[in-house]
C-alpha cells in the first residue's frame, strides 16, 4: 500500500507526522505513531517484524542521548537526590527524557518506512515532473548513486594496494584510522569522474533549462487522494485521543 | 523512423558533414598546443579513422567538435570547426546532441545511473521527443545490439563493465543523430560484444568518427584513416589498403598501431617480396603467397617464420624454484562469494604466466589469492608475497609526488638500493619528481606503479593486473621490454589480461579461467590451437593465428 | 572570469562531495555514540564541528553562492536515505548548519575564502546550529554552565574540525589536480605566488 503511493504526496504526509511528532510532548502519542508505522510496515508492506524492530535499534541509540542528556543536566533535576534516596525514578527530568527517547525513534520510523517505500529514480522523476526541480541537479543526483557502488569498490583496490606495500594482509573491515587515510584518493578519484559524467551529459544534450520528457515518472492515481486523506485522519484521531 | 526527421535532406551535399579548418588547442599552462593547425573534413556518410600516439590529441580533437572544448574543458581554441557548415560556437555542447552522438573513453564509467531504458531513452529526452517515440527508440536500440529485455528495469550499477559500454553503445545509437564519434569503443568488450558494435558502425547512416587501437577488427569497416602525430599536427591520411604501406616509417616513428597484416607486408617488402594488393587482414596476406615468384619464395617463408616467432613468446625451462604455490585453494574476494572453489596451482621462479578468461570469471581474484593479497577461504597458500601492480595504478600511490613515491619505495630495500635519478631515467619519467602521481598521464602511471614496485628488489616475482589498459603501441612496447628484462633476472610475473595478443607474445604458460574452475594450465600455444576451449572461456583467438596455422601446414621449401 | 551560473561539472561535483561526506559523516555519527557513553553528553558539541565541514570544502573548491549550503544539504539527503538514525528531520539540521555557514560566505560576498574565513564559516554553522538545537531540544530548561560550555565548545569545533581540516583537505585535494578548472584553480593561478 506504501509503495503504490505517489511519493510526493507520501512525502508531504510523513513531514505532517513528523511535524506532530515533534509538537506532541506527550509519550503516549509518540509510541502510538511507532505501534502505527511498524503496523504498516508488517501487515501493508508484508516486512519481516524482525527487520521494523532491528530498524528501532540506531533510532534508539540515538535517543537514548536525550535521555540521558535531560536527566542528568536540566537546571531543577533532582535525579542525584533521588539516586540517594533511592526512590523509584519519577519527577519530570524522567518523563521529558523518555518522551525525547521515544519520539527520537518515531521520527526515526516514518523516516524509515518512507525511505523504504519509495523508489529513489520514481522520487525524482516525480520531483521534476511536479516540483520543478531542475533536471541537472535530479542528474546529479543519480549520477551520484552510480558512483557510490563503484567507490566502495575502489576503496577496496586501494585497501589491497596499500596492504601489498606494507606487506600485511588487509583487514576485513575498515577501521577509523584506515577510513580517514583513503578519503583524499577517493575523494580525488570521485571528483575526477564527476567531471567527465557531466562531459557525458552534456553531450547527450543535458541542458540548464527547457523542456524535457520524462518517461516513467509515477502517475496519479485515484488511491492517492484516499491514502493522504486516511493518514491524515489517522493523525488526526491519535491527537485527539492524547489530548 | 525518427532519426529521418534530423537529417534533413537525403540527396547528397557536397559540403562535409564536419569540418576542421586551421584548428589549434592548447591548455592553460602547458608549454606546447596540443593540437597544432589541423585541417579535416569528414564526409557524409564517410567512415573515418583516427590514429595517433597517446597525447597527441586525438580525444581533444574530438572534443572540439560539438565545443566541449573549451566551454567544459577549459582551453584556448583557434581555427573554425563546422558542422553542416555551420560554425560550432553558435550553439552549446548540449544543443549538439541531435547532430553528434558521442561514446566517450570508457564510456561504461559516466553513465548516468539509471535504469537501462531511462540510459537508452535520456539522449531523447533531454530532447523533448514525445515519449511515444522515446519508448520506440529504446525498443529499436535493445534489440539492435541484442540485449536481453530483461535489462530494461535493471540498474547500470548491477551490469558488469562489458555489459555498461554495450548500454552506453545502445544509448549512442538511440540518440539518432546522423553523426557518430566514438573514443576507443572496443577497449572494454568481449570479442561477441565488439561483433555488435562492429554491426552498430556497419549500419549506421551517417558519418562515423572512429579513434581505436584495435585496427584488426575494424580496420575493414572504414574508408579512410588520419595520422595525427606527437606534436598534435596532421601527419597523414589515405584509404586503408594503401595508407599502410605509403605511411608505414611515418606509423612506426610515432609509435602507432598498425594491423599485423601491414607490418608483415612491410617486412617482405623490405625484403624484395612485394605483394600484389596491399593486405588489410593475415588471410587477404596468406591468400596471395602463391603468386609469389619461386626464386623468391623461400625468403618469404624465412621472413613469415622469424615474424611469427617475433610474435610469440619463447618457451621457458620449467627448472626455476617454486615461489608460490595454491592448494586446493578456494578463492573469493574481500567481501564477495567464493568463484574459484578448487584451485590448484604453482608459479617458478623465471616464468611469465597469463591468466586469462571472460570479465567476472575471476581472473584477478585468482591473481590476488595467489599473490597474497586474499586469503583462500579453504585450501592453502604457500610462498613469498607478490608485488601487486592494480588495474588503476593510482590505487597504489600514497605518496604526493612522484619523488616521494619513489623514495617510500627505495626506503623498504633490504640491500642496496638505485638512485631516484636513475629509476626516473630507467622508466622514462624525467623531469616529473615534483609533479602528484596523479596528474600524470597513464602510461606515466603504469610505468611508475613499475618503477616502485621493482625498485629494490622487495619481491620475487609479480603480478600485473591489465598492465597494457589504456596504453598505445608504442608504450606497450616499452612495457613487454621491461617485462621480459624482469624475467631475466630471475622474477616471476603473473599477468592478468583480456589481451589475447599481448598474452601470446610475452607469456609461454597460460591460465584460462572459466565456469568456476583453472579451465587450462599449461603452453600459450597449446591455447591457441584449441579453439573450442577458447570460444568457451569467450577469449578470442590470437590475431597471428591464421599465420602460425599456416605455417603448421605449409611444407618447408 | 567566474560566471554566477553553476556548470553541470560544478554541480556533480558538489553532489559526490555530499554524498562522499554523508556517508562519513554517518560513520563520524558511531564515533560520537561511542564517545557520548564514555564521556558524557557535551561531546556532541566537541564532535559537531566535523559535520559541517562539506560545506566548507564544496565553498573552498567552486567558490559561487550557493556551495555551502547545497552540499549540506545533500549529505544530509544522503544519510537519510542511507538509514541516519536521524531520519528526515536531518534535512532540517542540513539546511541550518548549511546555511549558518553560507551567510559568513556571503558577508564576504563570495570572494575570500582564505583560512580565517573558512575557520569563520565553521564557527557560523555552529552558531546557527547552537540555534536551532536550542529549539527543537528544549535547551532552556538546562543548566546555564552547561550551556555556556556548550555553546563554547562547538564554535571552537567548528573552527577547527570545520574549518582547519575542511581547508587542508582542500589543500591536499588541489594538489593532486583534479581541481583544475574550478573557482580555487583559477583563484591561485591568478594570486601572485
Amino acid at each position: 500500500m506504501l509503495s503504490a503511493f505517489h511519493p510526493l504526496p507520501k512525502l508531504v504526509v510523513c513531514l505532517v507526522w513528523l511535524a506532530a511528532s515533534i509538537a506532541m510532548f506527550d509519550a503516549g502519542f509518540q509510541l502510538a505513531v511507532i505501534a502505527t508505522v511498524a503496523l504498516l510496515l508488517i501487515v501493508a508492506e508484508r516486512r519481516s517484524p524482525l527487520l521494523v524492530i532491528g530498524l528501532m535499534i540506531p533510532f534508539a541509540l540515538f535517543g537514548f542521548g536525550f535521555f540521558t542528556t535531560s536527566v542528568l543536566f536540566r537546571q531543577d533535576s533532582d535525579f542525584a537526590l533521588q539516586m540517594a534516596r533511592e526512590t523509584p525514578l519519577h519527577g519530570e527530568a524522567v518523563s521529558a527524557g523518555t518522551v525525547l527517547f521515544l519520539r527520537a525513534i518515531a521520527c526515526g520510523m516514518v523516516s524509515a518506512a518512507f525511505v523504504l517505500t519509495t523508489d529513489p529514480a520514481g522520487l525524482l522523476k516525480a520531483l521534476m515532473a511536479n516540483w520543478r526541480l531542475p533536471p541537472r541537479v535530479a542528474f546529479a543526483l543519480f549520477s551520484v548513486m552510480q558512483l557510490l557502488p563503484d567507490l566502495a569498490r575502489e576503496a577496496q583496490q586501494v585497501r589491497l594496494a596499500r596492504a601489498m606495500k606494507r606487506g600485511r594482509l588487509p583487514r576485513r573491515l575498515v577501521g577509523p584510522v584506515e577510513m580517514w587515510s583513503l578519503v583524499i584518493p577517493l575523494l580525488a578519484f570521485a571528483i575526477r569522474r564527476a567531471g567527465r559524467a557531466a562531459i557525458a551529459m552534456e553531450a547527450k544534450g543535458l541542458r540548464p533549462s527547457g523542456r524535457r520528457t520524462i518517461v516513467g515518472a509515477p502517475q496519479w492515481r485515484s488511491g492517492d487522494a484516499v491514502r493522504a486523506g486516511g493518514a491524515l485522519a489517522l493523525l488526526a484521531s491519535l491527537i485527539a485521543l492524547t489530548l | 523512423m525518427a532519426w529521418a526527421s534530423t537529417v534533413t535532406s537525403v540527396l547528397p551535399r557536397p559540403e562535409p558533414a564536419a569540418e576542421w579548418r586551421g584548428v589549434s588547442v592548447a591548455y592553460p599552462h602547458q608549454r606546447r598546443p596540443v593540437l597544432d593547425a589541423v585541417d579535416l573534413a569528414l564526409g557524409r556518410g564517410e567512415r573515418l579513422l583516427l590514429l595517433g600516439p597517446s597525447g597527441c590529441g586525438k580525444s581533444t580533437l574530438l572534443a572540439t567538435l560539438t565545443g566541449l572544448v573549451p566551454i567544459s574543458v577549459e582551453a584556448s581554441v583557434e581555427g573554425d570547426i563546422m558542422i553542416d557548415a555551420v560554425d560550432v560556437t553558435t550553439r552549446g555542447a548540449a544543443d549538439w546532441a541531435s547532430h553528434v552522438a558521442f561514446l566517450f573513453q570508457d564510456a561504461e564509467q559516466t553513465l548516468c545511473g539509471m535504469t537501462v531504458a531511462d540510459e537508452i531513452g535520456f539522449a531523447l529526452e533531454n530532447r523533448a521527443a514525445p515519449e511515444g517515440e522515446i519508448r520506440r527508440a529504446i525498443d529499436a536500440a535493445m534489440s539492435a545490439l541484442d540485449l536481453p529485455p530483461g535489462w530494461r528495469g535493471r540498474w547500470t550499477a548491477t551490469l558488469s563493465g562489458g555489459e555498461r559500454q554495450l548500454v552506453a553503445i545502445a544509448a549512442a545509437q538511440a540518440q539518432a543523430a546522423p553523426m557518430l564519434v566514438a573514443d576507443e569503443p572496443s577497449a572494454n568488450l568481449a570479442p561477441e560484444a565488439a561483433q555488435r558494435l562492429r554491426r552498430v558502425i556497419r549500419r549506421h547512416r551517417g558519418s562515423v568518427l572512429l579513434v581505436d587501437h584495435r585496427l584488426d577488427r575494424l580496420v575493414d569497416l572504414v574508408d579512410r584513416i588520419v595520422l595525427l602525430d606527437r606534436d598534435g599536427r596532421l601527419a597523414a591520411k589515405g584509404a586503408p589498403r594503401d595508407f599502410f604501406r605509403t605511411h608505414a616509417s611515418s606509423l612506426e616513428a610515432n609509435g602507432v598501431w598498425r594491423p599485423l597484416a601491414a607490418r608483415l607486408d612491410e617486412e617482405l617488402a623490405r625484403n624484395g617480396v612485394a605483394l600484389a594488393k596491399p593486405p588489410l587482414t593475415l588471410d587477404e596476406l596468406l591468400r596471395q603467397l602463391p603468386d609469389i615468384p619461386a626464386s623468391r619464395r623461400a625468403t618469404a617463408h624465412d621472413i613469415l617464420n622469424r615474424f611469427a616467432k617475433a610474435q610469440t613468446a619463447p618457451p621457458q625451462d620449467n627448472s626455476g624454484d617454486v615461489l608460490v604455490e595454491l592448494q586446493n585453494a578456494a578463492c573469493a574476494p574481500l567481501f564477495g562469494p567464493v568463484v574459484l572453489p578448487d584451485a590448484s596451482v604453482s608459479v617458478r621462479a623465471g616464468e611469465l604466466v597469463a591468466i586469462l578468461g571472460r570479465n567476472g570469471a575471476g581472473k584477478s581474484t585468482l591473481a590476488m589469492t595467489l599473490a597474497g593479497l586474499l586469503r583462500p577461504r579453504r585450501g592453502r597458500r604457500i610462498g613469498d608475497p607478490a608485488g601487486v601492480s592494480f588495474q588503476n595504478p593510482e590505487n597504489q600511490f600514497t605518496g604526493g609526488s612522484v619523488a616521494d613515491e619513489l623514495a617510500q619505495a627505495t626506503a623498504s630495500c633490504p640491500g642496496a638500493a638505485p638512485s631516484c635519478e636513475e629509476l626516473l631515467a630507467h622508466w622514462g619519467l624525467q623531469g616529473l619528481e615534483r609533479r602528484h602521481p596523479f596528474e600524470l598521464s597513464h602510461g606515466q602511471k603504469r610505468r611508475l606503479a613499475l618503477a616502485t614496485l621493482t625498485a629494490g628488489d622487495r619481491w620475487p616475482w609479480l603480478v600485473l593486473d591489465e598492465p597494457t589498459a589504456g596504453l598505445d603501441f608504442a608504450n606497450t612496447e616499452t612495457l613487454v621490454g621491461h617485462i621480459r628484462a624482469l624475467a631475466a633476472h630471475g622474477a616471476a610475473i603473473v599477468i592478468v589480461t583480456h589481451d589475447v595478443d599481448f598474452a601470446f607474445r610475452v607469456c609461454h604458460r597460460a591460465i584460462v579461467v572459466d565456469s568456476g574452475s583453472i579451465a587450462f594450465d599449461g603452453p600459450m600455444p597449446a591455447l591457441a590451437r584449441d579453439t573450442d576451449l577458447l570460444r568457451r572461456a569467450g577469449l578470442e583467438e590470437p590475431s597471428i593465428g591464421p599465420l602460425l596455422s599456416w605455417l603448421e601446414l605449409e611444407p618447408q621449401c | 572570469m567566474t560566471s554566477r551560473n553553476w556548470t553541470l561539472r560544478e554541480l556533480l561535483i558538489v553532489a559526490v562531495l555530499g554524498a562522499v561526506f554523508g556517508v562519513l559523516y554517518l560513520a563520524w555519527v558511531q564515533v560520537w555514540l561511542v564517545a557520548q557513553a564514555i564521556f558524557g553528553a557535551i561531546t556532541m558539541d566537541v564532535v559537531m564541528g566535523f559535520w559541517f565541514i562539506v560545506s566548507i570544502i564544496a565553498a573552498a573548491m567552486v567558490r559561487k553562492p550557493g556551495a555551502a549550503l547545497l552540499s549540506e544539504l545533500l549529505a544530509a539527503a544522503t544519510q537519510v536515505l542511507l538509514g541516519s538514525p536521524a531520519g528526515l528531520l536531518l534535512l532540517v539540521t542540513g539546511l541550518v548548519q548549511g546555511a549558518g555557514a553560507e551567510a559568513v560566505f556571503a558577508a564576504t560576498r563570495w570572494r575570500n575564502y582564505s583560512l580565517p574565513v573558512l575557520m569563520l564559516a565553521g564557527v557560523g554553522a555552529a552558531v546557527a546550529s547552537y540555534a536551532y538545537t536550542w529549539i527543537r531540544f528544549d535547551y532552556g530548561a538546562l543548566a546555564p554552565g552547561l550551556l555556556v560550555a556548550m555553546f563554547v565548545l562547538r564554535c571552537a569545533s567548528g573552527a577547527l574540525l570545520g574549518g582547519l581540516l575542511g581547508h587542508s583537505i582542500t589543500e591536499a585535494l588541489y594538489r593532486t589536480g583534479v581541481l583544475n578548472g574550478l573557482g580555487i584553480d583559477r583563484d591561485k593561478r591568478l594570486a601572485p605566488a
